[in-house]
């Protein structure tokens, strides 16, 4: 269980916000994931130097 | 609790935003700002919508005070210090009934959503942020409006959760009470408590699946990820203010969704099956109206087992202030919902069991002080109380007269009725126990207990002849 501390708005709890928003809101989660995959392969080959 | 030598006391529950802390002196309730807190105040005063919110009686009215009345917590002295409207009574959520707590995150919502609007928005989303006037909620928390910084989802919702949406859910999708969750856990009710508990097609009822399962699933994901970083992640992928006031009206609608009418229990139809005649009725209510009218205006009134309401209406007739107090949820709903449509402001309903009331919680067990330190009522109301503590719950009669004497101001009145023992009621109670357990249950020891703790001003047997009303004013 994660405890969070009070006016800690807690990660997941800001993303989770953006995937209820409905189809525009959505699109604002879909973008938020492609990015950090991308970023994900942008670092890899420069932590593999 | 602690007063310093000004008679300056702060408040044990206002500590957790360090931008702002509640104090009272004497019967005054004021906020000390810091420069930040002070700059959003000056800016919330000048909005549109909060004048309209507070003259509407929705947000709990605020002036400026001087900033000297309070003193400095942390050695730099307040930017700003505010001075709030007194609420008559304060009460917990887990003192609330389901449609209170519904009503209350209705509110709760509604505010945000015109807030919102007018480039505001709340800093957390606690349901420990309202209040009541009797049957109306009040938003208290003036320090949690902030200026909204474009981008960013609402900061109250993962609270909001906790202590509002999966207290409804508990109860209007399992028929569970969220009374008991709600007081042991300050904070409220993790996502991941209450997950197990929505498996199979539960999974389908209504917002479970996006705000507990996919809620709590995100929480555990994004763990190891500050929140900064995921603010400027969402902020990168176009988060906007239109996104998070469509979220905010996506739980509004969802809320007005959440239901629950349980069946009648024991207690909801206690009225008609205690066993009153209509001369015993009407003999109780003109001694109950008499000994509530006797003294000066009584500025709160405390109805003990206050079932319907009946007598609580009656008092509330010639007292500022009546909370009436009964442990069934489902009966304190049926009252509430009553009081909400005849707009009545001066009747407070809540759920406490007398014989486990609610203790001090939170903090040192004084953030959420408990139900005995709030009351002190300068009249007690324990009207057909008496037997099902004394006899129903075991408490020794002496330990619930010095209760009642507790409850009750200094130069207060109880007003209290004894059943006697050989009454239809008492025996069924005592038919349940042991044969000879309270041999002192008896109405001239319990007359004994009370004059030696007060001074009995008025007595009258009712007409069946099985029940006694007394008027003791305590300590006199």
């Amino acid at each position: 269980m994660i405890h969070l501390a009070y006016l800690d708005a807690g990660s997941g709890s800001l993303i989770v916000q953006a995937v209820v928003g409905g189809v525009a809101g959505a699109a604002v989660a879909a973008k938020l994931y492609w990015r950090r995959l991308v970023d994900r392969f942008r670092r890899q080959p420069t932590d593999q130097r | 609790m602690t007063t310093s030598p000004t008679g300056v006391r702060p408040e044990p529950a206002s500590f957790r935003d360090p931008a702002n802390r509640v104090f009272h002196v004497g019967d005054e309730v004021l906020r000390g700002l810091n420069a930040q807190a002070a700059e959003h105040w000056r800016t919330l005063a000048a909005s549109p919508f909060f004048p309209t919110l507070v003259s509407a009686g929705k947000v709990c009215a605020t002036e400026d005070a001087p900033p000297t009345m309070v003193p400095a917590t942390t050695g730099t002295p307040w930017a700003a210090v505010l001075r709030h409207e007194r609420i008559p009574f304060v009460s917990h959520p887990y003192e609330w009934s389901f449609g209170m707590l519904r009503d209350a995150a209705l509110l709760h919502l509604e505010i945000l959503r015109t807030a919102l609007a007018d480039g505001f928005t709340t800093k957390d989303g606690s349901a420990y942020n309202l209040q009541w006037r009797g049957a109306k909620p009040v938003f208290i928390d003036i320090g949690s409006f902030e200026p909204i910084r474009d981008g960013e989802p609402w900061a109250g919702y993962r609270q909001f959760c906790q202590t509002v949406l999966y207290p409804l859910l508990l109860t209007a999708h399992l028929g569970v009470d969220f009374q008991p969750w709600l007081r042991a856990q300050v904070d409220g009710i993790e996502a991941d408590q209450l997950r197990p508990l929505f498996g199979g097609t539960r999974r389908l009822r209504p917002g479970v699946l996006t705000h507990l399962h996919l809620h709590g699933a995100m929480q555990q994901r994004n763990a190891a990820a500050s929140t900064s970083d995921v603010k400027a992640q969402l902020r990168a992928a176009g988060y906007s203010r239109d996104l998070q006031a469509a979220t905010v009206r996506g739980i509004e609608k969802l809320v007005r969704r959440l239901e629950h009418r349980p069946s009648g229990s024991h207690w909801t139809d206690y009225q008609r099956t205690c066993g009153y005649s209509a001369r015993d009725r009407v003999a109780k209510e003109q001694f109950v109206v008499g000994a509530v009218a006797a003294a000066a205006r009584p500025r709160l009134v405390l109805d003990l087992g206050a079932n319907d309401g009946r007598y609580a209406r009656l008092a509330a007739g010639h007292a500022d202030y009546v909370v009436a107090v009964e442990q069934d949820p489902a009966v304190v709903d049926e009252l509430y919902r009553a009081l909400r449509s005849e707009g009545q402001q001066r009747i407070l309903p809540l759920v406490v069991d007398l014989a486990d009331p609610s203790p001090g919680g939170g903090w040192r067990g004084v953030e959420r002080a408990g139900f005995a330190q709030r009351a002190s009522a300068d009249v007690v109301l324990a009207l057909a109380l008496v037997h099902h503590l004394a006899i129903g719950r075991n408490v020794p009669l002496p330990e619930v007269v010095d209760w009642l004497a507790g409850l009750t101001a200094p130069g207060g009145a109880v007003v209290v009725e004894f059943v006697h023992p050989d009454d239809p009621m008492a025996t069924r109670l005592l038919a349940n126990k042991p044969e000879g357990l309270f041999p002192d249950y008896r109405r001239d020891t319990f007359e004994r207990l009370v004059e030696a703790r007060g001074r009995i001003t008025d007595r009258l047997e009712l007409p069946s002849g099985t029940r006694t009303l007394y008027r003791a004013v305590m300590g006199g």
